[in-house]
């Protein structure tokens, strides 16, 4: 399959030379890569390549690290998230992520999904509870959920739990999502829903996601990154990624060499 | 590619996400720096945490200055080791009540110990899930007591028991052996809950490996998870030591307060005097600023400092176990000091070692018991006697343990189980004893005249009203004025601080302040606010004072709540664009908001019962009306119950009165506190 793509319209981030620190150990070298609009872009890579790192470098989650140190660019929409013009609320505000583990609040099922809008300055209730159906309704959990919309979030099953943090996500609009190994906590057919829920947030959404399973990557990935020690080793779309690598380590990955 | 197929009821959405309510910003330029708004929370956050530590690190250079003049005169040498303590003659040896705190908290330790772990290894390794839910919290009451009912429970029930017992050996109704009881027993809760923690904190893989072997219940709790939790078990102990170490009201009120050192040393019945009792009886009586009142401020910084000690030494100890269960990581250079010793011993004399040892240990205990049996009975009977009798007791003992090997398993197990219950049922018993003895003889003394009306005939007639409400309001302000500072601090900590220099000064600041003994603050209370400030004996005064000793047990609850909420929450309310604030605020809050209640109640529950704080800052013996002003003196509760049973005979009615009251009030906050931390743990769930 061939794309053609335009590099003003449909480049939604753009990594240029991004080098990260913590404290003295740097963790990110010198990695450039687009992230095409409403795509999904897989990354992936061994234990501690540093693929987790880059995705949270994506909507600045790594500025709660102390010592945490960024050169490079990582541009949204052509602006520079790390620019001193850019406001880090509105770049997650706009970049919103999806974490490895389900960690719905405290709440109930409602408040979990009315908290980000009224963060955001949103108190009309019907306003509130068209928020409520529209984001559920994107995560396919609404048929599940409609009848008990007060019940505690902690009381559903771990797969329902992980869309609804997708609905929660999905809550306040954002353009991009990132999900950081979403599904590594989820059995496989709670893992089979997300993923054909990730496929088809693609449609509205650019979508990125770090993934452990080559398999997954295959399954719903446009393109793929595989990360190395904490550099770039290769960048494409993830039929040529995984049928016909470029870089020998990203072959010996691939084919099971070494995980 | 990705297939696109509707699998599962997905709603087909428009390109744009219409419909979707939310302000139409996707896409919208980040460029748009606004004010910070974590600038500000993060501000006044970091203020309250540092006037936490502002308000510790003044007391202590208060204390320590105020104490100088003392040392300079009487010098630190003469003062530790002279052996006269007569402020009126002008001698001022402070060995006298150095060793009665020494004797009597040994003597506490030696009650409280057996008891204590005991009771601790009943409950984690002998009881069903079903007793210990039971039992925990009533073994908690214990914590609830204020000392100020123990003194009394003390002074009217224990010593005339004891003096009926010993009557040859008694001179007087107060002694050493009935402070020590009492300490043991206000020392049993922290014994108990800090060991039963650490027995419970040894993984329940070790003991499946143990029983998996064909090793009894009993065989498993001895030779795998005490040793496993013996550090923590230490630990428990020390603190509970610090505990008896700090205690002021109920030493008072049955130890006799003579300075002297026990003649011979061992003489449980002679009176003694502790360092608190010390700062408590003379300080409404020097001289301002002269050399008796400095010598009282040196007398409390000992205490202080000995306290801190001790209260360091259990934390790190408390630190080892974690470490040995690998909860915490070992530092890199660790010494290992027995590790590397053994390894250079050859194979020959290390067997020859392990040989040894249970000859070495029967040896040692034989030897502990004859010398701690023989000083006890020496008390009763002539010294040969003693003797005699403690050889045959030492050597009945070592008898026994000998004939120990001939007992299989399994009935090892049963005859321990047996003794376990029998001590778990003692220590109830005791704690029934207390509660009983004053509910039995205080409820006939509660009426409505009791509870509303004013004290007559210096509190033996008449009623409480106005310590009630002095209690009500004492407490009020306490809060008004500990909660932000306590609260602002704690969430601090958990949140802002980061690992540095700064954070590190402010949690061994709360450490300091939290094991600091109550009359140290009364101490401080008086000298600064009171005369210093010219506040006079008041509300305000004893509030602040109040305040300052509950600050750390807020600090650090709130802390350890807060901490306890996944950061996972904070990130993913980040993720969406809030604030760091915003996510505190209505996420991490909420749901930390049992725990800091909890702590909150319990904190404000102790600060009711205290009475060393508030007897030079706040409270006087008689009102005639209730009034409420901040800057006049009023009657509390603890005071009032302290005052009538030292001071008034014949209120003996009223003195049990007084105590219901006092203990209904304190005990019902904990009843409270333990509602809500059941109430919000049903829903925190992570």
């Amino acid at each position: 399959m061939v794309i053609a793509l335009n590099e003003n319209t449909d480049l939604a981030m753009n990594v240029k030379n991004l080098n990260l620190w913590y404290g003295k150990n740097q963790a990110l070298f010198d990695v450039s890569m687009p992230i095409w609009r409403n795509k999904i872009t897989a990354l992936i890579g061994p234990s501690g390549c540093g693929k987790s790192t880059l995705i949270r470098a994506f909507n600045r989650m790594n500025d709660l690290v102390d010592g945490c140190r960024v050169e490079g660019l990582v541009e949204y929409n052509g602006q520079n998230i790390y620019g001193p013009e850019a406001d880090v609320l509105e770049v997650r505000t706009q970049i919103g992520m999806i974490f490895q583990s389900p960690n719905p609040f405290p709440m109930t099922i409602r408040d979990n999904i009315t908290y980000g809008p009224k963060i955001h300055g949103i108190k009309d209730q019907r306003k509130l509870d068209k928020i409520v159906e529209e984001s559920l309704r994107k995560a396919a959990l609404w048929d599940e959920v409609k009848d008990r919309l007060n019940t505690y979030a902690m009381k559903l099953s771990g797969g329902q739990q992980q869309r609804l943090c997708i609905a929660r996500a999905l809550s306040i609009n954002p353009d991009v999502l990132l999900m950081d190994e979403p599904t590594s906590a989820l059995d496989p057919l709670a893992t089979k829903k997300i993923e054909e829920l990730a496929v088809q947030l693609a449609k509205e959404y650019t979508v990125v996601i770090v993934t452990h399973n080559m398999q997954q990557a295959q399954r719903i990935a446009d393109y793929t990154a595989f990360m190395y020690l904490g550099e770039l080793a290769e960048f494409g779309e993830t039929k040529q990624i995984f049928n016909d690598p470029k870089n020998e380590l990203t072959k010996n990955y691939v084919h099971g060499v070494f995980s | 590619m990705a297939s696109s197929d509707m699998a599962f009821g997905f709603e087909e959405v428009g390109k744009t996400g219409a419909g979707l309510e939310t302000p139409d910003v996707k896409g919208r330029s980040i460029n748009s720096r606004r004010f910070n708004p974590d600038t500000i929370p993060k501000l006044v956050l970091t203020v309250t945490a540092l006037s936490a530590v502002i308000v510790v690190f003044f007391i202590i250079v208060y204390i320590t200055s105020l104490s100088l003049p003392a040392f300079k005169e009487i010098g630190v040498w003469e003062f530790i080791t002279g052996d006269r303590w007569q402020p009126g003659h002008g001698y001022y040896g402070a060995l006298p009540l150095i060793t009665g705190t020494v004797l009597v908290t040994a003597g506490s330790i030696m009650f409280a110990v057996p008891l204590g772990v005991g009771a601790a290894i009943y409950l984690s390794e002998i009881a069903s899930e079903r007793v210990r839910n039971i039992l925990k919290p009533v073994c908690e009451v214990f914590a609830g007591i204020p000392s100020v009912v123990y003194g009394f429970f003390g002074m009217i029930v224990l010593c005339p028991f004891l003096l009926d017992l010993f009557p040859d050996q008694l001179k007087y109704s107060t002694s050493w052996l009935a402070g020590s009881i009492l300490l043991g027993i206000m020392a049993l809760p922290t014994v108990i809950s800090v060991s039963e923690d650490a027995i419970r904190a040894v993984p329940v893989s070790y003991r499946r490996a143990s029983l998996a072997m064909g090793a009894t219940g009993w065989e498993t709790t001895t030779k795998v998870i005490l040793p496993a939790a013996s550090s923590g078990v230490i630990a428990a102990v020390i603190l509970g030591i610090g505990r008896a170490m700090g205690e002021t009201m109920a030493v008072i009120m049955v130890s006799g307060n003579s300075p002297i050192i026990p003649e011979p040393l061992f003489n449980i019945f002679s009176n003694i005097r502790t360092l608190t009792a010390t700062v408590a009886l003379e300080m409404p009586e020097v001289v301002y600023n002269g050399i008796h009142y400095s010598s009282l401020f040196a007398v409390a910084l000992l205490l202080l400092v000995s306290v801190i000690l001790v209260n360091l030494t259990a934390n790190a100890i408390g630190r080892r176990t974690r470490r040995k269960l690998g909860i915490i990581k070992a530092p890199k250079h660790s010494l290992d000091l027995k590790g590397r010793i053994l390894d250079r011993i050859d194979d020959e004399t290390l067997r020859a070692i392990h040989r040894a040892k249970p000859v070495i240990r029967t040896m040692l205990s034989a030897a502990v018991l004859f010398a701690l049996a023989s000083m006890m009975l020496s008390l009763f009977m002539s010294s040969n006697m003693a003797l005699l009798s403690a050889g045959a007791i030492t050597a009945g003992f070592v008898l026994l343990s000998r004939a120990m090997r001939y007992v299989s398993s399994t009935d090892k197990q049963t005859a321990a189980h047996t003794s376990l219950k029998l001590l778990m049922v003692f220590v109830l018993i005791l704690l029934a004893v207390i509660i009983g003895d004053i509910l039995v003889k205080g409820l006939p003394a509660i009426s409505t005249d009791f509870i509303f009306g004013m004290p007559s005939n210096s509190g033996r007639e008449g009623g409480i009203w106005p310590a009630i409400t002095g209690t009500l309001e004492l407490i009020s302000f306490t809060a008004v004025i500990a909660l932000p500072l306590g609260i602002g601090a704690g969430i601090y900590l958990s949140q802002y601080a980061r690992e540095n220099k700064f954070t590190r000064t402010v949690r061994n600041a709360v450490d300091a302040l939290n094991g600091t003994p109550s009359i140290v603050f009364g101490l401080f209370g008086m000298s600064a606010l009171v005369m210093a400030l010219g506040w006079g004996y008041s509300v305000i005064a004893g509030s602040v004072t109040l305040a300052f000793m509950i600050l750390p047990v807020i600090i650090k609850t709130t802390e350890e709540a807060v901490s306890a909420v996944p950061k996972s929450l904070i990130e993913a309310s980040m993720a969406m664009g809030s604030s760091k604030w915003q996510a505190i605020y209505k996420v991490v809050l909420p749901a930390a908001l049992g725990g800091v209640i909890t702590g909150i109640i319990l904190s404000l529950g102790r600060a009711a019962g205290e009475t060393a704080p508030i007897m030079f800052t706040a409270a006087v013996a008689f009102k005639s009306q209730v009034s409420f002003s901040l800057f006049e003196p009023i009657m509390a509760l603890p005071y009032h119950l302290y005052f009538l049973a030292s001071e008034v005979t014949g209120s003996t009615a009223n003195q049990y009165g007084t105590a219901v009251v006092l203990l209904g009030i304190v005990l019902s906050m904990f009843l409270v506190a333990s509602l809500v931390r059941h109430h919000y743990s049903k829903n925190a769930k992570w």
